[in-house]
């Protein structure tokens, strides 16, 4: 007698594809946005890969420091040439004379043979978007390159490059951005969409009337979301598509890890949107919510644009609560490292708990609200 | 079988410390007609409310169509229609979408809902395409289709809360002939209104005010017990000044004497009192006996209350 009936959650979703049909504002966001978004951010973020002119301050001299030098150079994506000091580097970077330089501290070598860790600094013009990502990429691969041939063949290596942006501490590279626009294209169609359908719901009245059929609160929800939901997963569809062949990002990891964290992660924001609009029923003020607590922690507690870890630590912990942070981790992750789902444990764990949380609170709240 | 349609004992609804229903009383009949007046505010839409199990009572017993609520809100669901204050129907669908929404809400078979939307079209007289969109329907077929919306199911009870509020005359009337039609074939009507003369239509109508009901009669049960003196109308020869008046309006052999119109309508107290003044009112007005209206009706009982 009260148990879930399919037909009238079907009957309440067809409904949500009428409003969303015939409203042009919700399906242009749905459909336009994410393209729009992604080709935005990855027009302005293009850069070049070739001939990065590097400033070199070897303050070493030693065999070591030059096999450092020569790894660099025959990488065939630096055009080095010689400064006096550190600080004439960083004056070659910021006259644009250089858009990176390298600087190897006297003791290098020295250190290196003692077994200290020893340290050569690379710096990047921060504001410069174009060499940041190439730059990073390549410093990596280099330096395992270097301490093979500078320690034979140890594979830890045994000195460190430290990368220090200079003027600008946020890191762009369209490689890195364009999968953390799947974070942010969700938050807007799962929190912002929902809020809104089921706040409109409560200020038309029109709440009231269904509850007065036999409809259940569950299959209210089901029927409400699933649109969203079904939504949200064609613009991350849209997103990936996109950027696989119109920017050629790779996807080096497992597509099914990726869907699955992009399902928990829209059920999470879901659950969120649902909770706001139970809790404010207005839509103007659910709107504000779900950006205050949808969006914009997407666009920047997420690491979309500023990296967690140059945070203040307040936020490095803080952020720890945003589903957004877990699923940027992923999202980034299957697109350009391809970790398995063991290795992601860590933030598909957290992505897990919030997730269920966030379900809990929405469905009990909904329930409360709704029954009489 | 129980010949009540609803049962209320002792019902109170609080919002916090706020009784928007106050510990009220009533029964209807199977078949009966039944309206609920009252000023904004006075507790009419709450009560609706509740009997449609939208909300749960503070206190009091509550059954509808001989199911306690407590029991089965589900078969209650069943057994009632509705038709709410604030929303009618999805503006942004065709005829056709907004009644198979209904309909596949109720769990109807496809055959039943057809005969059914065919047979309440006749019944409403719907004559435009089924693919016409709520919004470009006038107010008045918006709330003719919000009915039969909320007929689909072959409801026992129907709760009309101020099905007519803001459409024009000629469509309350038309609204008017449909409930009576209802009446005729035996279903239990609950509706509220702020118009008297559709309050005159009803077979008993309750007077609820701050969340209580002060008056519960048929219309001529109340106008006889609200008045056991004549009512007189008074039609003024010539124009009169407001201080003559409010000088009327205060003298000691009304009961009250309340502007109606470009008239007045007054109460008296008695009969031998008012033949002692009679003659000094006829200079200043036509006097007539009438009938009370139900207004006059609810003036008495609201300004007693209130004196
Ligand atoms: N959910 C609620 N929370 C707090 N107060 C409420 C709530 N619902 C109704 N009220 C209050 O209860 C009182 C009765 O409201 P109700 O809607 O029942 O009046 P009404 O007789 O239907 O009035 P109207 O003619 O304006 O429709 C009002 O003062 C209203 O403000
Ligand atoms: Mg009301």
């Amino acid at each position: 007698m009260n148990g879930f009936v399919w037909r009238r959650a079907v009957a309440v979703a067809r409904k949500e594809v009428y409003h969303i049909l015939r409203d042009p504002a919700t399906l242009g966001a749905a459909l336009v946005l994410p393209v729009f978004m992604v080709i935005m951010f990855g027009v302005a973020i293009e850069f070049n890969v070739k001939n990065v002119a590097l400033a070199v301050s070897d303050s070493d001299q030693s065999q070591s420091s030059r096999r450092l030098l020569d790894t660099f150079g025959s990488s065939g994506y630096f055009l080095i040439h010689h400064v006096s000091s550190p600080h004439a580097g960083i004056t070659d970077v910021s006259a644009e004379r250089a858009r990176a330089a390298l600087v190897i501290p006297p003791r290098f070598e020295q250190d290196l043979f003692a077994g200290r860790g020893a340290e050569a600094q690379v710096l990047v013009d921060g504001t410069d978007n174009s060499t940041v990502g190439p730059v990073l990429g390549y410093v990596g691969s280099i330096q395992n390159m270097a301490s093979q041939r500078i320690g034979g063949f140890d594979p830890s290596p045994p000195y460190e490059i430290r990368t220090r942006f200079l003027f600008n501490p946020e890191l762009n590279s369209k490689w890195f951005v364009i999968p953390g626009l799947t974070v942010v294209v969700m938050s807007i169609l799962s929190i912002l969409l929902t809020a809104l359908t089921v706040a409109r719901e409560w200020e038309n009245g029109s709440m009231e009337l269904l509850l007065s059929t036999p409809v259940l609160p569950l299959e209210i929800i089901v029927g409400k979301l699933a649109p969203y939901g079904i939504l949200g997963i064609i613009a991350v569809v849209f997103v990936y598509v996109i950027a696989r062949t119109v920017f050629g990002i790779p996807f080096v990891g497992h597509l099914w890890v990726f869907g699955f964290g992009c399902l928990l992660f829209l059920i999470t924001y879901l659950a969120q949107g649902l909770l706001i609009s139970v809790a404010t029923r207005k839509q103007t003020v659910a709107m504000q919510l779900s950006m205050m607590t949808g969006y914009l922690p997407s666009q920047l507690l997420s690491g979309f644009i500023f990296p967690i870890a140059s945070m203040p630590a307040f936020f490095q912990y803080f952020t720890m609560i945003l589903p957004a942070r877990w699923f940027m981790l992923i999202a980034r992750d299957t697109f350009l490292e391809g970790s398995s789902v063991l290795e992601l444990a860590g933030p598909f764990l957290a992505l897990a708990l919030i997730c269920g949380l966030m379900v809990f609170l929405a469905a009990r709240r909904f329930k409360r609200d709704l029954e009489p | 079988m129980n010949d009540l349609a609803v049962e209320v004992k002792g019902l109170s609804v609080r919002f916090g410390d706020f009784y928007a229903v106050n510990g009220i009383s009533f029964t209807v009949r199977r078949g009966e007609t039944f309206g609920f007046l009252g000023a904004n505010g006075a507790g009419k839409t709450t009560t609706i409310r509740v009997l449609c199990g939208l909300l749960r009572p503070s206190e009091g017993l509550v059954s509808v169509g001989g199911i306690s609520f407590d029991h089965n809100e589900q078969a209650v669901k069943a057994k009632v229609g509705y038709m709410s204050q604030k929303f009618t129907l999805y503006n942004d669908m065709t005829v056709e979408e907004n009644l198979n929404f209904t309909a596949s809400l109720r769990k109807m078979e496809k055959a039943t809902y057809e005969q059914r939307r065919k047979e309440l079209f006749d019944f409403i007289s719907f004559d435009k395409p089924l693919n016409t969109l709520v919004r470009d329907l006038s107010g008045g077929t918006k709330q003719q289709v919000s009915l039969a919306a909320a007929l689909l199911h072959d409801p026992e009870i129907i709760f009309l809360d101020e099905p007519t509020a803001g459409v024009t005359p000629a469509s309350r009337s038309r609204f008017w002939q449909l409930i009576r039609q209802l009446a005729k074939r035996n279903k239990t009507v609950f509706v509220t209104t702020h118009y008297m003369d559709e309050a005159e239509q009803c077979d008993r109508i309750a007077l609820m005010r701050e969340g209580r009901i002060i008056a519960l009669d048929s219309p001529e049960g109340l106008k006889t017990a609200a008045f056991s003196t004549p009512m007189l109308e008074f039609d003024p020869r010539g124009s009169l000044s407001f201080a003559e008046v409010s000088a009327f309006a205060r003298h000691d052999v009304f009961l009250f004497f309340e502007p109606y119109g470009l008239r007045f309508h007054a109460a008296i107290k008695s009969e031998d009192a008012w033949e002692t003044v009679r003659n000094g009112f006829e200079k200043n007005f036509t006097i007539k006996r009438i009938k009370p209206s139900l207004e006059d009706v609810f003036i008495q009982i609201v300004e007693g209350k209130a004196g």
